[in-house]
């Protein structure tokens, strides 16, 4: 009886809800930053499966900007390789060859102006880059032959998009810097040898699955600030870049020490 | 038919003249040596000898009569009468208009041998100079182009004048003061001036109001007025103000000095800011002495064409989105906009883990964006911002004001728009073309996906045009609509729902334009607009679409004529008590004609001073006749606004000043110099209206249209006659004794 009572209970709040005004909070989702996997080159998952998720849970936890928690992978040969301005390509072991396929829809995705992360999860502690790494760059020259990468300085808008970030850390330390190809003024591929989804990487128990080597926790929220900083850039642009930012954000560098 | 005597025709001049010396001298010859003789038959041998002479001439000349019908044909003149609006200033009890007719009507009757053709001359070729008794007060040409006058004649394939005659007060704008005039008319083409009036009245006045370059929003410029005082008024100094006709108020003061006159004349430098761009009209205006008899010049309605460096963009997003960053990444891509973007990244309950110090955000300066800076913003675009959290609550009534005043408004849709941003209600509200649901527990937004349907308006509305030209009919799946009403009277919904309908039962408005006040604002409910660039569509276009579709609102928000309904303009300046004549170029109207819409234009003044003028429009409108041109009635002087509407949609709108005299009554003075110095340069004379005006003007020609020429004799008879005249003075000669 007292099963039926909480039965009927329920349904009856469940009425009461869908007669409700319905909340806008799912609108808006479609524009929401999603960590989105590609594959590509043989990859077909993600090399840190639960980095997306704990990426987009980062977002909404400390910033305004929507995020999708059950972030959506994609194919590179897909025609919805076009469907979003962000994807993420991770891995530990060497790519194979892009298909021609895939490189006419990573050239779709990146003449409308989208980003990929290339994240290295497969890097040395002391920061030497992969197999996975080495063959990403091979493969984006392909794509892109008439650009290389260039190092981003400390001064780029990506380190100052939300926190102000001295340099770029994931589950490894890794080099002082993150490379990038950089198209019309604006950052296209981003190359990371530092394994930025290690350091997000949370299991579903709750724990950590990864530590972040030489830094420990520390790191990985140096780490997850810098994640930050990179969704709100494919979210913002190079909004930090605007002169109305510039004496504020110069006056918090110098208190920090930052160039 | 006249009747003459005349020599053969075949002889050359020389000859006739060689034989008449040399019949002179043997005449003289005979006279002086046989009158002599008289005791030897001297008169008998002269008289023969004169006969044989005269005999010996003829049989030279052959004499013949000529018989010709012919007619006395006067010089063509040109009188060229100054029709320009300065010739009704008043000139004692009369005017210069009147004293220029009474000097043409008495040319025509001193002159009546001459051929006079009265032209009159104003802006560009001569045309038959009407006179009339009654003219209106201001009436005539807006200038007094000489220059082109003369220019026309001479070009002209008609007979060329052997004179011309100008009659003028000497106010011209061409030749201007202190140019020169030679080569003026031509060679051999004399002008001859006369002078209306040589009284100047007491008048102070400003005379010219120049400025260096074009006027662009926000940026002072120079504004050069340039004063005169004449007449025997006495004026040292005169204020100078210039100020804005406003329709939203009194004319605001945007600039006020003194001004110090020398000789009659001074300038002063203004500087003055114009804060909107397009059609702007200034007051440039004096205080008048006492004893000023024309008040009408004592001030000057500029029309200024206000061109923007940059569209001044105000892009408020409420957090970072795709919908965001594509609009962010538009209007940077453009190097026309001038875009300031704050977005909130952070809300109070997030956390960011971090001391303030080490994050990269600033305050929003929401008192100071929408107090002190939102005049300088061409438009504001608040993007899936809530208008609670943030304190724009209490800025809202500022904000529609801004809109009322000619600023634009877009609201983007987002789950913190509309009625979720709690605009619902409020103010700003009113100037959406949209109704918002206030009632509580309103429905914000509709989550389930949609593909936004084109109406028959967005399907022919130019500012949508760039995007049709793009993807077509095709639109993107939505993911969600924000719920907006009705439109509100005067708006037009572009894009709507395919299902969902109003409380008045009409399809829901997804994006909707309309027209408050001075300015316009837009509705978008939707914040998926981003996947016109990315999504399949987006790929096939690249991306294209959403650019195209960002380039019509701001486009049309900023009064772009690419993106307006209709074209108006003035086909020639507007004089106050005179017929205005308004060009109108309409778009589509094939189309919109089918549709039985009914165009209606509305004329008011900026000072709202006077009703509106609703001006007919030809109606039905001829299809493929997409300019017409429509008379507006007689104006006061003032600013004016004039707004066209197809329906009940936006309007497109123009503005212009209709003054009272303009730059022909500016200075006041006549100009007799200039004429006497025309005069001068081109061999003609100079008079004054009250002078005699005898003007020696070339004498007619002789026109022969039949001519008869016959020989008095046979050349046979001339010479048989001189062989016996000469046969009987030798025998004359003989029978006195010489040989």
């Amino acid at each position: 009886m007292k099963r039926l009572l909480l039965v009927l209970a329920l349904a009856i709040a469940t009425g009461l809800a869908a007669l409700l005004p319905k909340p806008a909070c799912a609108f808006g989702d479609g524009g929401a930053f999603d960590p989105c996997v590609l594959l590509a080159g043989g990859i077909t998952g993600a090399a840190r499966p639960n980095a997306g998720s704990r990426w987009s849970w980062e977002i909404v936890q400390r910033t305004s900007a929507p995020a999708r928690l059950k972030p959506s992978q994609v194919r590179a040969d897909d025609p919805a390789i076009v469907s979003g301005p962000f994807v993420w390509l991770s891995g530990i072991s060497a790519l194979s060859p892009f298909s021609a396929q895939e490189i006419s829809g990573l050239r779709k995705f990146f003449a409308l102006g989208g980003l990929l992360l290339i994240d290295d999860a497969g890097v040395s502690d002391d920061g030497r880059p992969s197999a996975f790494g080495r063959s990403a760059r091979e493969q984006i020259a392909r794509v892109l032959p008439d650009t290389s990468p260039i190092a981003l300085g400390p001064d780029h808008v990506l380190f100052k998009t939300y926190y102000l970030v001295r340099r770029p850390e994931g589950r490894v330390r890794g080099p002082q810097s993150l490379d990038a190809i950089v198209r019309g003024g604006k950052a296209q591929v981003i190359f990371s040898s530092h394994d930025l989804g290690g350091a997000l990487a949370h299991s579903a128990a709750g724990d950590w699955e990864m530590q972040p080597v030489p830094g420990g926790e520390v790191q990985r929220e140096r780490a997850i600030r810098l994640a930050v900083n990179l969704s709100m850039y494919v979210l913002c642009s190079n909004y930090k870049d605007d002169q109305v930012h510039a004496p504020f954000l110069m006056r918090r560098r110098a208190l920090l020490g930052l160039p | 038919m006249h009747t003459r005597l005349a020599v053969n025709s075949d002889l050359p001049t020389w000859a006739v003249i060689v034989a008449c010396a040399l019949a002179l001298v043997s005449l003289g010859v005979l006279f002086a040596l046989e009158l002599r003789r008289r005791e030897r038959g001297g008169p008998l041998i002269v008289l023969t000898g004169l006969v044989a002479v005269s005999a010996l001439l003829f049989a030279v000349l052959r004499p013949t009569r000529v018989a010709a019908r012919e007619s006395v044909l006067g010089a063509r003149a040109i009188v060229l009468g100054d029709t320009s609006r300065s010739m009704a200033l008043a000139d004692n009890d009369t005017s210069r208009a009147s004293a220029r007719d009474k000097v043409i009507a008495n040319l025509q009757k001193q002159a009546k041998e001459a051929r006079l053709l009265v032209l009159g001359f104003g802006a560009g070729p001569p045309v038959p100079l009407a006179i009339t008794k009654a003219a209106p007060p201001f009436a005539g040409s807006a200038r007094s182009d000489l220059r082109a006058a003369i220019a026309a004649i001479t070009a002209s394939q008609d007979e060329r004048p052997s004179a011309i005659v100008v009659v003028s007060d000497g106010r011209l704008d061409d030749p201007s003061e202190g140019a020169p005039f030679e080569g003026f008319a031509g060679p051999n083409l004399p002008i001859h001036t006369i002078a209306t009036t040589k009284s100047i009245p007491a008048d102070a006045s400003v005379r010219r109001v120049s400025t260096a370059g074009a006027a662009v929003a926000h940026v002072p410029f120079p504004l050069s007025v340039e004063v005169g005082c004449a007449g025997g008024l006495s004026c040292d100094e005169l204020t100078v103000t210039a100020r804005e006709l406003r329709e939203d108020g009194e004319p605001a003061v945007l600039a006020t000095g003194l001004s110090h006159l020398k000789d009659g004349k001074g300038t002063i430098d203004l500087s003055v800011t114009l804060e909107r761009a397009g059609t702007r009209i200034l007051e440039v205006s004096i205080t008048p002495p006492s004893g000023d008899t024309i008040p009408e010049n004592d001030r000057r309605l500029i029309t200024f064409h206000v061109a923007r460096e940059r569209v001044r963009v105000l892009h408020v997003a409420g957090r970072p989105t795709h919908d965001v960053r594509a609009l962010r990444e538009w209007l940077k891509s453009d190097a026309s906009v001038d875009v300031v973007a704050f977005f909130i990244l952070r809300t109070q309950a997030d956390d960011p883990n971090a001391r303030q110090e080490d994050l990269a955000l600033i305050p929003f300066p929401v008192d100071e964006l929408f107090t002190e800076h939102l005049p300088s913003f061409d438009a504001v675009v608040l993007q899936d911002f809530d208008a609670q959290p943030y304190g724009l609550e209490r800025h809202l009534p500022e904000l529609a004001n801004y809109v009322r005043k000619g600023g634009g408004l877009i609201m983007v849709g987002g789950q913190n728009s509309f009625v979720a941003g709690g605009y619902a209600g409020t103010s700003l509200a009113d100037v959406l073309p949209v109704t918002l649901d206030q009632s509580p527990g309103a429905t914000a937004a509709d989550v389930a996906n949609v593909v936004p349907a084109w109406t028959d308006d967005g399907r022919i509305a130019p500012l949508l045009a760039p995007l049709r030209n793009v993807i077509g009919e095709e639109l993107p799946q939505m993911p969600g609509v924000n719920i907006l009403g009705d439109a509100h009277p005067g708006a037009i919904v572009l894009w709507a729902h395919p299902t969902r309908t109003t409380p008045s039962g009409a399809p829901m408005p997804i994006l909707a334009i309309g027209d408050e006040g001075n300015g316009r604002s837009i509705a978008l409910g939707i914040d998926g607009g981003w996947q016109l660039e990315f999504s399949e569509l987006g790929a096939r276009t690249s991306g294209r679409g959403y650019g195209a579709l960002w380039d019509g609102l701001l486009g049309w928000l900023m009064h772009d004529p690419r993106f307006e309904s209709g074209q108006i303009d003035l086909v020639s300046p507007c004089v106050s008590g005179a017929t205005t004549k308004l060009r109108i170029q309409l778009p589509r109207l094939d189309v919109q004609a089918k549709k039985g819409l009914v165009w209606s234009l509305e004329v008011r003044r900026l000072d709202k001073q006077e009703a509106p003028v609703d001006v007919p429009l030809p109606k039905p409108l001829a299809q493929g006749n997409r300019t017409l041109e429509v008379s507006l009635p007689a104006l006061a002087a003032g600013g004016y606004t004039a707004r066209l509407r197809a329906g009940q949609g936006p309007t497109t709108r123009t503005d212009f000043a209709c003054e009272a005299g303009g730059d022909e009554w500016a200075d006041s003075r006549p100009d007799p110099d200039r004429l006497r110095a025309i005069a001068s340069a081109t061999g003609g004379t100079f008079r004054y209206a009250g002078d005699d005006l005898a003007i020696a003007l070339p004498k007619p020609a002789i026109v022969t249209s039949e001519k008869h020429v016959a020989p008095l004799a046979p050349p046979w008879i001339w010479t048989l006659a001189a062989a016996c005249a000469l046969g009987v003075h030798w025998f004359a000669r003989r029978r006195n004794g010489l040989s």
